[in-house]
């Protein structure tokens, strides 16, 4: 789910502004260094959890008006200069603000600990953020079918041209699209921070599969991207219970296979 | 004989003497390594995040021939050759039917995939540690050992490079490249057939890399995880921009700027990635063209000026 | 000229306040002076590692100045350079420096891949290389003249952790094992099943994950089913610390006890909170409560110096200083074959106890720990992690050993 999530924020930002965004990665590892912070000033894990995506949706914001705005025209090339630069700056930032040592997030109290369910015993945080992260692809669908903006956001992807044409500020779309984006990228950090606690190359790891779940789903398709998500979440737990040293590999096996015979991605048309 | 040859020739007998001929060396290689992904991004509009697949897979199958067999050194390079322009026709065979970002993202997961089969399959790569003890072997009398009899060899490759690159862009081939990047419907209206243009680049573009993966297995004796890594892929590709993709020489400043800066910083602050995602965001920002470029501005503006004092007097 | 160049841009990253140099103290030396002794920390100031550079060039520094700087009489210049834990970047730095500044004994760096590179250069250009860490290629498959491993085999640490930890919890025979997979991590797996062997254990499980992994809720889940009374991991660093916050998260720990079977120990731990570590026994090289009066110094004053206790990082780098620094009191000469002979076989009482070196194999024969961790309430201070149980210094059986000869200058 928490693969849907990255994927889904990345796939706004790929379909609608059309930039390949090698931050986002950066961004998601922020978002979980931000909810460690938050929840050390507030001292309230609920309003951290607010707060925090809030903040990575701000910087995406100040990023996407100060940066990636005069870079529209620039051609792909230095859109990724400039976005591997960004996550270089925000990931080396991450070291010299909060130290390269990683450390551990507890979840809150309530929590804590798990539920038997029989057959298995499940930590009530994982199921929280399954239920969180479902919740959170659902409000951000229901936001891009059934709102007048959402819509808008939906007619960016498919005619940049158009939309603006009908009298629609085109750059405040792309900013407000870069900052949900940004948005999900920071919340899928904070919830991943007290299940696989914090480090500075957490980011990393991230970024592959969301490029990965990006690719499969089919560029700038929201439901494809989430479809993937859950695809590559759900192959990655089988492989890893009965084949396990290739739990890793199997995530690029299943992109090249589909690619294989879809190449326009599961859900592409384009 | 241009300017351009010129300087590169005066460069690659000045540059042993100013540094050490292992960087030296390696700044050539990358330099060959820039000059093959040059032909894809800056000829034909095709940005491969990819290319250390090549360059990594070459250096894994020469490495482990001439370790275990002895091959000799023109084989190792053939063989390289042969290597990186094969895996480039795989993978841009599932990437070339694609454009803009779903191609630039595919050839990174595509990358991602070959990096995680060198890191599992300890058995021939060594995984983490690399493939290490790969010799250089005696050649003619002439023992490669010797740093400097190495470079020599290398500086000459990466001369003949150059000299096949420059003969490519500027071949009927290399012009149909660059109608395809400026108007590719255009260029399949006249009757080219995009697609397979684009592989043939990404071909050619596999094999310069591939060459520059063997010289790297025998410049350091191991082939590491990281040549086959994404960060590598990444960094030829900024070396390139950093030197000016719209040139043929841009590569070449590129990959010495890149390689001097990362040695000379790196001594001097340890969080140095910060001052390299720094130095990104100006090149974008104000230098966009690279090095090459700039030099050209200034050159024109110092011109201008010259022009303008001359016509003031 | 260029010399000179490089080592004033080296000062400018000591004020820097990061990879510093001994060198400092030297302004200037002509380069090749036969008198001084030059030494090389290569530590991974950038990369993956690069948290950990800096505490290695404080162990091995703090070494140093306890000579003040002097060997022999003749001054020691300590140069670094940044492994970026990269391979070729290793390669290439470690034969700059040789040649450059003329250093003739490498320490480092921290992982192992790097590390058998860095081997390579020592022998290619004859100069002796110290390392510490989780391979046992150096003093193994790959052994040769100019190498020594610090770390106890994994021989060793097997035999150490499931001795002491069957000594405590005789009833817990069925073990479930968890292994990073790479050679390494294979050879630890296969000792624990050895030594299992002589105590009766069932292993009822035996995964192996991938380097790098970050989702262990499968591996757990997979674990929680076979209903082990123990779980062993043999892994490192990240995927340690990520493996063992989720075992507590599905709730297996501290209901049954996990061990760690081949850690850095307070680095690794460090990224736990309190509750994680409850009921985490821990196999180490090295813990700063270690009963040795060099050990207890060591601490206290790398305590005084840094306000906190030394982990396993700066502590190899200096007990490798120091077993260096033994070989050329033995040797009473700062030549290279002389050092390395005067090693080979060398009997010290130092950091961890009695340490000798396997002249054979190179292979550093000493003491391993195994430590238990403290639940929350008995922790004096938030460094305060776990009490040494026992420690075990059983060798390699010469059965095992996979260094047939280890070779000539």
């Amino acid at each position: 789910m928490l693969y849907a999530l990255m994927g889904l924020g990345l796939s706004l930002i790929t379909g609608i502004l059309n930039i390949p965004n090698f931050a986002h990665g950066a961004l998601f590892a922020v978002g979980a260094y931000f909810l460690a912070s938050t929840l050390h000033v507030v001292g309230n894990f609920w309003l951290a959890l607010v707060l925090a995506p809030v903040g990575v949706a701000v910087l995406g914001l100040a990023i996407e008006y100060a940066g990636i705005r005069p870079l529209y025209r620039a051609g792909h090339d230095y859109q990724l200069l400039f976005t591997f630069g960004l996550s270089l700056i925000l990931s080396e930032g991450i070291i010299v603000v909060w130290g390269p040592i990683g450390f551990s997030q507890l979840p809150p109290p309530i929590l804590r600990g798990g539920l038997d369910l029989g057959f298995i015993f499940y930590p009530k945080y994982r199921l929280f953020v399954m239920v969180m992260a479902g919740l959170l692809v659902l409000a951000t669908w229901l936001f891009l079918e059934k709102t007048r903006y959402g819509a808008i956001m939906r007619a960016g992807i498919e005619d940049k041209e158009m939309v603006s044409l009908l009298g629609i500020d085109i750059h405040r779309l792309f900013t407000a699209a870069f900052a949900l984006g940004a948005y999900l990228a920071g919340i899928a950090g904070a919830l991943t921070a007290p299940i696989r606690g914090l480090s500075p190359g957490m980011g990393v790891d991230m970024l592959g599969i969301a490029f990965v779940v990006v690719a499969l789903g089919g560029l700038g398709n929201l439901l494809g991207a989430i479809a993937a998500g859950l695809l590559i979440g759900v192959a990655q737990s089988i492989v890893a219970f009965y084949w396990t040293e290739a739990s890793v590999a199997v995530i690029f096996a299943v992109m090249a296979a589909v690619l294989l015979v879809r190449p326009q991605g599961l859900f592409g048309i384009r | 004989m241009s300017r351009a040859w010129l300087a590169v020739f005066a460069a690659v007998i000045l540059l042993p003497l100013a540094v050490r001929h292992a960087i030296a060396s390696e700044i050539w290689i990358f330099a060959i390594f820039g000059l093959g992904l040059n032909l894809l991004l800056g000829y034909t509009g095709l940005l491969s995040f990819g290319q250390s697949t090549f360059f990594g897979s070459a250096g894994y199958v020469s490495g482990y021939l001439l370790k275990h067999y002895g091959i000799n050194v023109f084989a190792a390079l053939g063989i390289g050759v042969l290597v990186g322009a094969v895996s480039a026709a795989l993978v841009g065979y599932l990437c070339v039917q694609r454009s803009g970002l779903y191609f630039i993202m595919l050839t990174f997961a595509l990358n991602q995939m070959f990096y995680f089969i060198a890191y599992q399959w300890t058995t021939v790569t060594g995984g983490e540690d690399g493939m290490p003890g790969i010799g250089r072997p005696v050649l003619l009398g002439v023992d490669f050992r010797q740093p400097l009899a190495y470079y020599i060899f290398v500086a000459l490759l990466f001369l003949v490079s150059l000299w096949v690159m420059k003969r490519i862009v500027e071949s009927p081939l290399g012009k149909i490249l660059q109608a395809i990047r400026e108007n590719e419907v255009r260029a399949q209206a006249v009757g080219y057939d995009g697609a397979r243009l684009k592989l043939l680049a990404f071909v050619i573009g596999g094999a310069f890399s591939g060459l520059a993966g063997v010289l790297y297995a025998m410049l350091f004796g191991i082939v590491p995880l990281e040549a086959i890594g994404f960060v590598f892929s990444g960094n030829v590709v900024f070396a390139t921009l950093i030197g000016g993709s719209g040139s043929l020489y841009g590569p070449i400043v590129g990959s010495f700027v890149f390689i001097w800066l990362s040695e000379s910083v790196s001594v001097v602050w340890a969080r140095w990635p910060l001052l390299l995602g720094v130095a990104f965001v100006i090149v974008v920002i104000f230098f966009r063209g690279g090095c090459v470029e700039a030099w050209a501005r200034f050159w024109s503006w110092r011109e201008r000026r010259r022009m303008a004092t001359r016509l003031a007097s | 000229m260029r010399e000179l160049t490089r080592r004033d841009v080296l000062k400018l990253g000591a004020v820097g306040a990061v990879g510093t140099t001994g060198g400092l103290g030297f302004p200037a030396v002509v380069r090749g002076q036969a008198k001084e002794v030059v030494m090389l920390g290569i530590w991974p100031f950038t990369g993956a590692f690069a948290d950990v550079g800096p505490i290695l060039d404080r162990g091995m520094k703090m070494a140093l100045e306890e000579r003040g700087m002097k060997i022999l009489g003749k001054p020691i210049k300590y140069v670094t350079r940044d492994s970026a834990t990269q391979a070729g970047a290793s390669t290439r730095r470690v034969e700059e420096a040789v040649d450059g500044e003329g250093a003739k004994f490498v320490i480092g760096p921290w992982s192992s891949g790097v590390a058998l590179a860095v081997s390579e250069v020592a022998k290619r250009k004859k100069v002796l290389h110290y390392f510490s860490g989780g391979t046992e290629d150096i003093s193994g498959a790959r052994c040769h003249r100019y190498s020594f491993q610090w770390a106890a085999s994994p021989y060793t640490a097997a035999k150490t952790d499931v001795d002491t930890f069957m000594k405590a919890n005789p009833k817990a025979k069925r073990w479930h094992l968890l292994v990073a997979d790479y050679a390494f991590g294979w050879s630890v797996e296969k000792y624990i099943k050895e030594v299992g062997k002589t105590h009766g254990i069932e292993f009822v499980g035996a995964d192996r994950h991938p380097l790098g992994e970050r989702e262990f809720s499968n591996y757990v889940t997979k674990a929680a089913g076979n209903k082990p009374d123990v779980v062993a991991m043999v892994n490192f660093g990240l995927d340690a610390v990520t493996a063992a916050r989720e075992i507590f998260n599905f709730g297996l720990t501290p209901k049954i006890p996990l061990i760690m079977a081949w850690s850095s120990g307070v680095e690794e731990l460090v990224q736990l909170s309190p509750e994680n570590r409850e009921n985490i026994w821990v196999g180490s090289n090295f813990y700063y409560t270690a009963e040795t009066s060099v050990a207890r110094e060591f601490a206290r004053d790398y305590q005084a110096k840094f306000g906190n206790p030394p982990g396993y990082a700066p502590a190899a780098a200096y007990g490798m200083t120091r077993m260096l620094l033994h070989g050329f009191d033995r040797a009473k000469s700062t030549e290279v074959p002389d050092v390395i002979k005067a090693l080979e076989g060398i009997e010290v009482n130092d950091l961890v106890g009695r340490m000798r070196v396997d002249a054979k194999t190179h292979q550093t024969l000493r003491p391993f720990f195994f430590m238990r961790c403290k639940p929350k309430a008995a922790m004096k201070n938030p460094m305060d992690f776990a009490d040494i149980i026992a420690t075990g210094d059983t060798p390699l059986p010469a059965a095992y050993a996979a260094c047939k000869d280890i070779g000539s200058f």
